[in-house]
C-alpha cells in the first residue's frame, strides 16, 4: 500500500474502485456538456453549462458540472455523469485523505496524474463506449512562486495535457475553441487580460454561442433563472461567482 | 505463566502500571466546547499533540509518538472509508472510537507478550450547536466515556485529570469567548505540569497566567478550531495564539 494513497486503501477494504466492465445493450446514457477554462487575469474561469442529455431527451437543466475537489483545485465534467461524479468523489476523499494522513498538501503533479490514473482504469467503460469521460482540471501550483493556476485537460484513455491559454471540452467544445482562439489572437482584451467582470461576460456569451449550435448545451435564460456554473481558481482559492453576477454580466453594455 | 489465571491478572496490573508510568512525563491536551467550536489545546514541539481527523474530528493525545500516529493513521482510514462508502455525516465519534479504536487498543493491550500503545487520546466531533458536540477520552487500555459538550482533560494521572476537569467545567461555560477559553486551557496546563492543586490552594490567577507564559517559552502551543460557522465542508483550523489575542513571555500582550 502507497502511504497516503487512498485508492490503496479502498482497494484494499473493497476491492475494485469502478466497474471494470458493463453488460452489451446499456440504456441510453446521460450525458453532461459543455466545459471550458480560461486564464484572466485575477486567475482561471472554469465554466459549465448545466444541461444534462441522453440521446434526443434533457434530463435536466441544473447539474454541476464544475466541482471543487479541494481549496485549490476544480474538475469540470463532460461525458457521463455516472462515471464523472464518482471520479470526482475518489479525488475529493483522495486528496483530502493524503492532506491529512501525510500532514501537507498533495502537488499539483500528483493531483493531475490520480485525475489520469482513474481515466485510465475507467477504459474498458471508454472502449465500450458507455462511460466516456473527458474532463478539464484546474488547479493552483502553491509550490510555484508565486503559486499560480494552471489549466490541464485528457484525452478519455487518461493522457494529460497542459493548457497554455484555454481548453473546452465536451460536444459544444468545438464553438468555443474556435470563439476561444479567435479571441486570443485577435480580440481586445485578450481573455489573460480580461477583468472579473469582462471574464463572466465573456464565458456567459461562450455559452450562449454554443448553445445556438448545439442542442446538448444549455445556455443561459435570465428569465427562467437558468445560469451557468462558473468559478475562479485565484491562487488564493476558489470563488463561486453567483447567479446576480451573472445577470448583472449579462445586462452589461 | 498466563496459564495461571491470578499471574494473568499481576501481569496485566503490571503492564497497567508500566503504561501509567511511561505516560507520566507526557504534558496534558484538552478540549472544550464553545458556542462557535471546539477548541484543542496541547503543548508539544509542533504538530505532535493536535491533529485533524475528518471534516468535523480532531484528535490530541498525550504518549509514544509513533503509538499516536498508529492510532491517528488508523482513525484517518477509517473516517474516510466509511465517508466514501457512505456518506461524510455517517462519520460519528461514537462509532469510530467504540467500534474502531477502542477494539484495537483493547486488544493490543491484552496481549501481554507484545507492547502496548503508551498513549492517552480525547477526540472530538463538532456538532450543529455545543449541546450536540461529542468529546470523548479513550485510554491506553480500550476504555472510552463519551460526553456530550463540556470541556475534556487528557493526562496521565487519573486523579488530576478528574481535578482539572473539574475545574474546568466550573469556570468554562460554551458563551466564554475563545480567547479567555485558550487562557484557562494554558493555565490549567500549567497547574497540571506543575503539580499544582486545583482544591483551595490553587494559585491565583495572575500566578497561573505568568506560569504559562514562562512554561511554554521554547515550546509550541499546538492550537486548534473546529469551526461551527464555517462554510465549507473541513472545519479544523490550526491557530496561532497571536490569532487567539494571546503572546507568549516572547512577545508579551499590547497594553
Amino acid at each position: 500500500m502507497i502511504a497516503g494513497d487512498f485508492l490503496s486503501l479502498l482497494a484494499q477494504a473493497h476491492g475494485a474502485i469502478l466497474p471494470p466492465t458493463v453488460p452489451t445493450g446499456a440504456p441510453v446514457q446521460t450525458q453532461a456538456t459543455t466545459v471550458f477554462a480560461f486564464h484572466c487575469a485575477a486567475g482561471v474561469l472554469v465554466a459549465g453549462d448545466r444541461r444534462a442529455t441522453a440521446g434526443n431527451q434533457i434530463v435536466t437543466d441544473r447539474v454541476e458540472k464544475v466541482l471543487e475537489l479541494d481549496p485549490t483545485s476544480l474538475l469540470a465534467i463532460a461525458g457521463v455523469p455516472a462515471m464523472a461524479f464518482e471520479m470526482a468523489r475518489v479525488l475529493q476523499t483522495s486528496f483530502e485523505y493524503y492532506r491529512r494522513s501525510q500532514l501537507q498538501t498533495l502537488s499539483l503533479a500528483a493531483k493531475v496524474r490520480a485525475l489520469a490514473r482513474l481515466l485510465r482504469e475507467n477504459l474498458p467503460m471508454t472502449l465500450q463506449g458507455v462511460g466516456v469521460v473527458v474532463p478539464l482540471f484546474a488547479g493552483v501550483d502553491t509550490a510555484a512562486a508565486p503559486p499560480a493556476p494552471h489549466i490541464y485537460f485528457y484525452d478519455p484513455l487518461g493522457a494529460q495535457f497542459h493548457a497554455v491559454n484555454f481548453a473546452a471540452s465536451g460536444s459544444g467544445a468545438t464553438t468555443i475553441r474556435s470563439i476561444l482562439s479567435f479571441q486570443d489572437r485577435y480580440g481586445q482584451p485578450r481573455p489573460p487580460q480580461m477583468t472579473r467582470p469582462q471574464a463572466v461576460q465573456f464565458a456567459l456569451q461562450l455559452l450562449s454561442v454554443a448553445a445556438e449550435f448545439d442542442s446538448a448545451t444549455g445556455g443561459v435564460d435570465p428569465q427562467t433563472q437558468s445560469y451557468a456554473t462558473l468559478k475562479l481558481l485565484t491562487p488564493a482559492g476558489i470563488q463561486t461567482v453567483a447567479d446576480s453576477e451573472q445577470a448583472q454580466a449579462l445586462s452589461a453594455p | 505463566m498466563t496459564e495461571e489465571p491470578y499471574r494473568w491478572l499481576e501481569a496485566i496490573a503490571n503492564r497497567r502500571e508500566y503504561v501509567r508510568e511511561q505516560l507520566k512525563a507526557g504534558t496534558p491536551v484538552f478540549a472544550a466546547s464553545l458556542t462557535d467550536g471546539i477548541l484543542l489545546l496541547g503543548v508539544g514541539s509542533g504538530q505532535s499533540k493536535v491533529f485533524e481527523l475528518f471534516d468535523r474530528h480532531a484528535l490530541a493525545g498525550l504518549g509514544h509518538p509513533a503509538d499516536i500516529e498508529r492510532i491517528r493513521q488508523a482513525a484517518i482510514d477509517l473516517a474516510h472509508l466509511e465517508s466514501f462508502t457512505r456518506a461524510a455525516e455517517d462519520v460519528t465519534l461514537r462509532r469510530l472510537v467504540g467500534f474502531g479504536l477502542s477494539a484495537q487498543l483493547k486488544s493490543a493491550f491484552e496481549q501481554i507478550y507484545s507492547a502496548p500503545f503508551l498513549v492517552e487520546l480525547l477526540f472530538a466531533e463538532l456538532g450543529s450547536d455545543p449541546a450536540r458536540d461529542c468529546l470523548a477520552r479513550l485510554h491506553a487500555d480500550g476504555t472510552f466515556q463519551v460526553h456530550q459538550g463540556g470541556v475534556l482533560v487528557c493526562t496521565g494521572d487519573p486523579e488530576a485529570e478528574r481535578a482539572a476537569q473539574q475545574w474546568l467545567r466550573d469556570q468554562l461555560p460554551p458563551s466564554r469567548p475563545r480567547s479567555e477559553a485558550t487562557e484557562l486551557l494554558l493555565e490549567a496546563w500549567w497547574c497540571l505540569v506543575h503539580h499544582r492543586t486545583f482544591a483551595e490552594q490553587l494559585p491565583q490567577e495572575p500566578e497561573r497566567r505568568a506560569g504559562w507564559r514562562s512554561a511554554t517559552q521554547g515550546r509550541t502551543v499546538e492550537l486548534a478550531w473546529l469551526n461551527r460557522t464555517a462554510a465549507k465542508p473541513a472545519r479544523f483550523e490550526p491557530l496561532r495564539l497571536e490569532q487567539v489575542g494571546l503572546a507568549t513571555a516572547a512577545s508579551p500582550p499590547p497594553g
